[in-house]
């Protein structure tokens, strides 16, 4: 087992720059997803770990050797491509035992590794099966017992679960997280669905445009988004940002057409970095409910439109110039146009330089 | 294979009788049967006009005696005197036998050279026409234009292979007239010809296999060759084979370069089966002779071929 440090790396396509120097250290054993928009160059830096790409500037290394110059087949890593990539000619237990058959091991022991292998997948009965005859997701399994047959030092999963359906995904999801669990393999998944990054990863590198965003772990990503990208990447329904005036005291916040909104006394160091200017407000869906009982409504919202989830009710608002999202309990029965005295939570509250992005001040 | 085969079998004798599904045809499902029908039947008496005829017609020929430099004797009809002739005729052996030579070295011959072009045109160049240009040229160019090149090719004084011989200092040698290398040369032209066709069927093979099936087997661990044998070969299988049945065809038929090349000399030493009818109805105009050597070629085609259409089936991606 080893780690995977990868150390200002640099990518370009003749005169194209696809990767703008990263870096990143995956730990031993840990599991780091790498997500982003399509485009951002994902692939590409798993790619270059795989060997299947040069590294045009910088250091990768694996399990502390530097792997630059090293063909694929001496980095002891294994691959599963987004489309499977099994051989069409051969069986299943055929795909799964050519790693094997092409570094020499004996007939006995690939027998032995590749029924071992059918048996954590539970493709036992498929191995004498052409790719051809098989679903998406036994053909996912094959390609995991093609990875898993050699006890690498490193898999890497290039968006393994995209072309599958909702429901298998799921599924798969969770067989990838047991292979982790039992194996404690050092993973790198790339993937552009963040509820995969979220739910699989130890550590998240967030990628936008060739350039890390964050690399954290999915809790502090979602809690401490540095920047506005990841704050709207991270999360679903996605973070409700406002344009807003902030107080010069930090007491209010206005969003426009004359809405305003009290910052309660905990919550001003939040804004005190942007006091007196304007900026822009993040406040996640859980944070903006109905005003209940007794308590005082810090501001007042125009439902736009409910979507019902069943658990939990979405709810577009219009707050003064800003279009905000809640999430409300179910038995809240509201209309469109119904006006909602709102809690905004803004203690939750993240505050995003206008021009830049750059968070300012971070929920503690 | 045997289990599609026993399943087609059964789904076969679960369904009800043709006429009776014919009955459950609802009236807009036969009339757009009707419509199809309608639609195969330009077809259908096209293939009828110039495929079916022509080859009725060289059967019954083949069965009568009919000589054009002969007309008092008619054309009366005398059984299968014509292909006994055929069996005691030793230039009919001969030609045979060279044809199926010219089959044996060139057919092999053409779909080395054309998959060692094709991997080479697979090849990532930055420019990418003159390569394919360079496949392309001697499909496009008249086979006749090709053996006449050939023929200047092999010239002994002026020919550029006696020269290509003298300048690293070895004797010219006798090309077209050593019924050997006579024929060593035919098989050169032909190679050449029509390896390029062969090249085009297989690189058009070669660019539907997946990039990444290459890049899977670089991790487990191929090298170049292994790559070779266990992703490139097997996955080109059904272009091989079509290249395989389309070059026999025309193997089968060698005419045109060793005509333009030799005629056939020296004596019959490069003649074809081909030729060699063309030679008696044409110059001897022995037709219903040269119609029964024709159906003797035509059943060999067939057999040879049929022999590569059970591979066809064959998908290597789906059998089990
Ligand atoms: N072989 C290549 N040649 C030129 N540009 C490429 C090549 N591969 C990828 N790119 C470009 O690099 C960028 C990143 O691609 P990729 O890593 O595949 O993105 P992602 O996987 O995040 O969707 C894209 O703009 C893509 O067009
Ligand atoms: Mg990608």
């Amino acid at each position: 087992m080893a780690g995977v440090d990868i150390r200002q790396v640099r990518k370009s396509f003749g005169r194209v720059d696809v990767i703008h120097g990263i870096d990143i250290t995956v730990k031993d054993g840990e599991f780091v997803v790498l997500v982003g928009p399509s485009g951002c160059g994902k692939s590409t830096l798993l790619r270059m770990i795989a060997g299947l790409e040069g590294v045009s500037d910088g250091e990768i290394a694996i399990g502390g050797r530097v792997v630059n110059d090293l063909p694929p087949r001496s980095r002891d890593i294994a691959m599963v491509f987004q489309d499977y990539a099994l051989y069409p000619h051969k069986t299943v237990a055929e795909n799964i035992a050519f790693g094997l058959r092409m570094r020499g091991a004996s007939k006995p022991d690939i027998e032995k590794l590749v029924g071992e292998a059918a048996d954590i997948l539970q493709i036992r009965h498929l191995l004498e099966r052409k790719p051809g005859q098989l679903s998406g997701g036994q053909r996912q399994r094959v390609a995991m017992g093609r990875a898993i047959v050699r006890r690498p030092l490193v898999f890497l999963f290039d968006e393994p679960l995209s072309n599958l359906d909702a429901q298998l995904r799921a599924e798969m999801r969770i067989e990838i997280k047991k292979l982790h669990q039992r194996f404690g393999t050092t993973i790198v998944y790339v993937t552009h669905d963040q509820i995969e990054a979220m739910t699989l990863a130890d550590r998240i590198a967030i990628l936008k445009g060739g350039h890390l965003q964050q690399f954290d772990t999915p809790d502090a990503c979602y809690a401490r988004p540095s920047n506005r990208f990841v704050a709207g990447f991270i999360g679903s329904p996605p973070m409700n940002f406002a344009t807003v005036d902030i107080a010069a005291d930090a007491s209010s916040v206005t969003l426009g057409a004359g809405a305003s909104a009290a910052v309660p006394q905990a919550a001003r160091p939040r804004f005190d970095a942007a006091a007196g200017r304007r900026a822009v407000m993040g406040l996640r869906p859980e944070h903006v409910r109905p005003a209940s009982g007794g308590e005082a409504a810090t501001a007042h919202g125009a439902v736009e439109l409910v979507e019902p989830l069943g658990a939990e009710t979405l709810v577009l608002l219009r707050v003064g110039d800003a279009a905000l999202t809640g999430r409300f309990p179910p038995e809240a029965k509201l209309r469109p146009g119904d006006r909602v005295p709102l809690s905004l939570a803004l203690e939750h509250a993240h505050v995003f330089e206008e021009e830049t992005g750059r968070a300012l001040a971070r929920a503690a | 294979m045997s289990s599609t085969t026993a399943e087609a079998g059964a789904r076969h004798a679960a369904t009800p009788p043709a006429r009776k599904g014919r009955a459950r045809l609802s009236p807009l499902e036969r009339a757009e049967r009707r419509l199809g029908l309608m639609m195969l039947a330009p077809a259908v008496l096209l293939l009828c006009a110039v495929v079916v005829y022509p080859i009725v017609e060289l059967v019954t020929t083949s069965l009568r005696f009919e000589h054009l430099a002969q007309p008092w004797m008619g054309t009366p009809f005398v059984g299968l005197d014509n292909f006994a002739r055929a069996m005691s005729d030793e230039i009919f052996w001969s030609s045979t036998l060279n044809t199926v030579i010219y089959i044996v070295v060139t057919v092999p011959g053409a779909v080395l050279v054309g998959l060692g072009l094709a991997l080479l045109a697979n090849q990532p160049f930055k420019i990418k026409w003159p390569v394919r240009l360079g496949l392309l040229l001697p499909w496009a160019l008249p086979l006749v234009f090709t053996g006449l090149i050939f023929r200047w090719f092999f010239e002994f004084n002026q020919g550029i292979v006696n020269n290509a011989l003298m300048l690293v200092g070895m004797s010219p040698r006798q090309w077209l007239s050593d019924p050997f290398l006579a024929f060593v040369a035919t098989c050169i032209a032909i190679v050449w010809k029509s390896s390029s066709f062969v090249a085009l069927v297989l690189l058009a093979g070669l660019q539907t296999i997946p990039r990444s099936l290459y890049e899977a087997a670089e991790i487990d661990g191929a090298g170049r060759w292994q790559q070779f044998v266990e992703i490139t070969l097997p996955m080109l299988r059904p272009a091989i084979v079509v290249a395989l049945i389309f070059r026999t065809i025309t193997a089968i038929q060698t005419f045109d370069i060793p005509y333009a090349m030799t005629n056939g000399g020296p004596g019959h030493s490069t003649e074809t089966l081909a030729m060699y009818i063309h030679k008696t109805t044409i110059d001897f105009l022995d037709l219903g002779y040269g119609s029964a050597l024709a159906v003797l070629m035509f059943a060999v085609s067939v057999v040879a071929t049929s022999g590569y259409l059970r591979y066809t089936k064959r998908d290597p991606r789906k059998e089990a």
